[in-house]
């Protein structure tokens, strides 16, 4: 496994994020006030997508932003373009990844289309509200924005948050526009993370341009073991994954699900156990024991992903997860887990890898700053959590990682650690134990102390 | 929110220490003010609405149907200095001070108690049913439905 070959990145992957972070600048100073410089890499982009599905428009697009013609077409068709090199780079990497870790590409299975629910009329309103704020973002500049052009969409993102077909571009716009009012109002110049909000921004504008259909699935049973988890929240939003192996008739295969639940900035992934537990009990109670979990009839999409139903889970036998990671990531089957074209971005690669003994050992890099088998251990990526610190390496048996990449070279993101007991240190293990806290959590202070606000009122 | 401009994925500064809900359920900087929810110290029934104005420093702090805090002397109560050690605990410094327009160094503000003697404003009234509908609004969230459909964007955010 030359997991040294990862210490470089491919050329022409180095090659468009260039061109892209020269984009992302238009994006800061904003594309009311384009520099010469600007208009170069737009008129580069332009020329890499010549001949391509999309060359006619972005060429008309690029022209018209040129020309200062501010209609959101023109920057939903720029959102395509920037995801599109960044799919590409995403092809990339993950080819270079799974060469030098010597396993097959993920293969995404071919579920046919089930015919979907439409989305109602007043979804497709809200996302052209929804473009049209981001458009004038764009124009303004992230480094110039206002809390007065910010705080209107709050009512916009509401009753958004009151649509279920809308719930993936809401999740992602309540974290944005957190974020971008965290910054704002600005004293003095702000900080502004340039590749990030670009990206959130691209992502928004790309699931703004229509009603995103739920992925087809197929049914799908056997014997789930989880084998890793990871942890993912903003201010408003907590999402629990676990990546397990599940053995169906047909073979094993990789999967992962996901269970999440809105929440306020106060709240922590313990204080709203309860709600996740309400969507995935089972799964918790798997992730804390180690149990295994059988499976019966749970849909699983085309990219991997079990859409959790706890209905159709129940719990088995006791495992050793890093036993069955030990065993599963030595030679993993291209029957795993990986994304639709559409949402495919580097920072999303996530390629499970099992490292024991002296591969496993933690050392420091030139940097100062842990390393794992010669890739850097990457902190930013660490969810905050008593259950997996990163002291928890020190002394480690084994480790499960996924392999990232951002900030231009591959890490790793330690997500189960073995220390000798029969239960890795993973994400989420204290989440079944915090349910039952509810009661005198942090969830019902709230809603009791707003409960004394109403009846002083009347 | 600080770190390299060519990152996709940047985790928040942690809090120094986990947020006291019980005795400030709620604080924002919103519409030029730093408002909250305090609950009183003495009697678990009586919760607060206390706010400090950008500016020009002005404070009250009142019960929900608009009686006056009892600590309120010319001064701000220990429910106000409470909401401006969780804004500081929340936000940051920096971002507090900047906010309510103060002169103050950042570096040496640990506790936003600290700032107290930094408000130069006096007693101004305002309607505390505004602070109240806020905290509403604000817990509209939690009473959402879980979601089982798969979230890749999520991917972006760590805490």
């Amino acid at each position: 496994m030359p997991l040294s070959d990862l210490r470089t990145v491919p050329e022409p992957v180095t090659h468009a994020a260039t061109v892209l972070a020269g984009l992302d600048e238009a994006f800061v100073s904003g594309f009311g006030r384009l520099a010469s410089a600007h208009l170069e890499t737009l008129a580069a982009l332009q020329r890499s997508f010549h001949g391509t599905p999309i060359g006619e428009a972005l060429t008309g697009a690029v022209a018209g932003i040129g020309r200062s013609e501010f209609i959101d077409r023109h920057f939903a068709v720029l959102a395509v373009a920037r995801s599109a090199v960044l799919g590409a780079m995403h092809d990339a990497l993950q080819a270079q990844a799974c060469a030098a870790l010597g396993r097959p590409r993920p293969v995404l299975e071919d579920i046919p289309a089930s015919p979907a629910q439409a989305a109602p009329p007043s979804a497709a309103v809200l996302l052209d509200s929804t473009r049209q704020w981001l458009m004038e973002l764009a124009i303004a500049g992230f480094a110039n924005l206002e809390v007065g052009s910010l705080l209107p969409f709050q009512a916009t993102l509401d009753a958004i948050l009151d649509q279920p077909a809308l719930v993936r571009i809401a999740a992602l716009l309540t974290g944005f526009l957190g974020e971008l009012l965290a910054v704002f109002p600005a004293h003095g110049t702000p900080e502004i993370p340039q590749q990030r909000w670009a990206d959130l921004w691209s992502r928004a504008m790309v699931l703004a341009i229509a009603p995103v259909p739920a992925p087809a699935t197929r049914p799908a049973s056997g014997l789930l073991a989880i084998l890793a988890t990871d942890l993912r929240e903003h201010s408003n939003v907590v999402n629990l994954i676990a990546h397990g192996v599940l053995r169906e008739a047909s073979g094993p295969r990789l999967v992962r699900t996901s269970i999440a639940a809105f929440k306020v900035d106060v709240l922590e992934s313990e204080d709203v156990a309860s709600r996740l537990a309400t969507l995935g009990e089972t799964l918790l109670a798997a992730i804390a024991s180690g149990q295994a979990l059988k499976i019966q009839g749970m849909p699983l999409t085309a990219a991997g992903d079990l859409v959790w139903q706890d209905k159709r889970a129940e719990l088995d036998a006791k495992t050793k997860p890093i036993e069955v990671a030990a065993a599963t990531l030595a030679q993993p089957p291209a029957q795993r887990p990986g994304f639709d074209p559409d949402a495919r971005h580097p920072a999303l690669l996530e390629e499970l890898v099992y490292f024991a003994g002296s591969d496993s050992a933690v050392t420091k890099g030139a940097d100062g700053k842990p390393t794992i088998s010669g890739l850097p251990v990457d902190l930013q990526r660490w969810p905050t959590s008593d259950d997996l610190l990163p002291d928890d390496l020190a002394g480690n048996k084994a480790v499960v990682a996924l392999l990232r990449f951002d900030a231009g070279r591959w890490s790793l993101q330690p997500v189960a650690i073995d220390k000798g007991k029969p239960t890795p240190r993973m994400v989420g293990t204290g989440l079944h134990e915090a349910r039952k806290k509810a009661k005198a959590g942090n969830l019902s202070i709230l809603q009791e102390r707003a409960s004394k606000l109403l009846r002083q009122k009347s | 929110m600080s770190g390299d401009p060519l990152r996709s994925v940047i985790k928040p500064r942690s809090l120094a220490r986990p947020r006291k809900v019980k005795d400030v359920p709620f604080v924002e900087l919103h519409a030029g003010r730093l408002q909250g929810v305090v609950s009183s110290g003495s009697d678990a029934e009586r919760v607060y609405v206390s706010y400090f104005e950008a500016g020009s420093g002005n404070f009250y702090c009142s019960t929900n149907n608009n009686r006056p805090c009892g600590g309120l002397r010319g001064s701000p109560c220990k429910h106000l200095t409470q909401l401006l050690d969780e804004a500081v605990l929340e936000f940051g410094a920096p971002r507090v001070i900047a906010y309510l327009g103060l002169t103050a160094d950042p570096a040496t503000i640990k506790r936003g108690s600290q700032l107290v003697g930094l408000i130069k404003g006096g007693l101004h009234k305002v309607d505390a049913g505004m602070v109240f509908s806020r905290f509403l609004t604000y817990l509209q969230y939690i009473h959402l439905s879980p979601v089982a459909a798969p979230l890749p964007e999520m991917a972006w955010f760590v805490r």
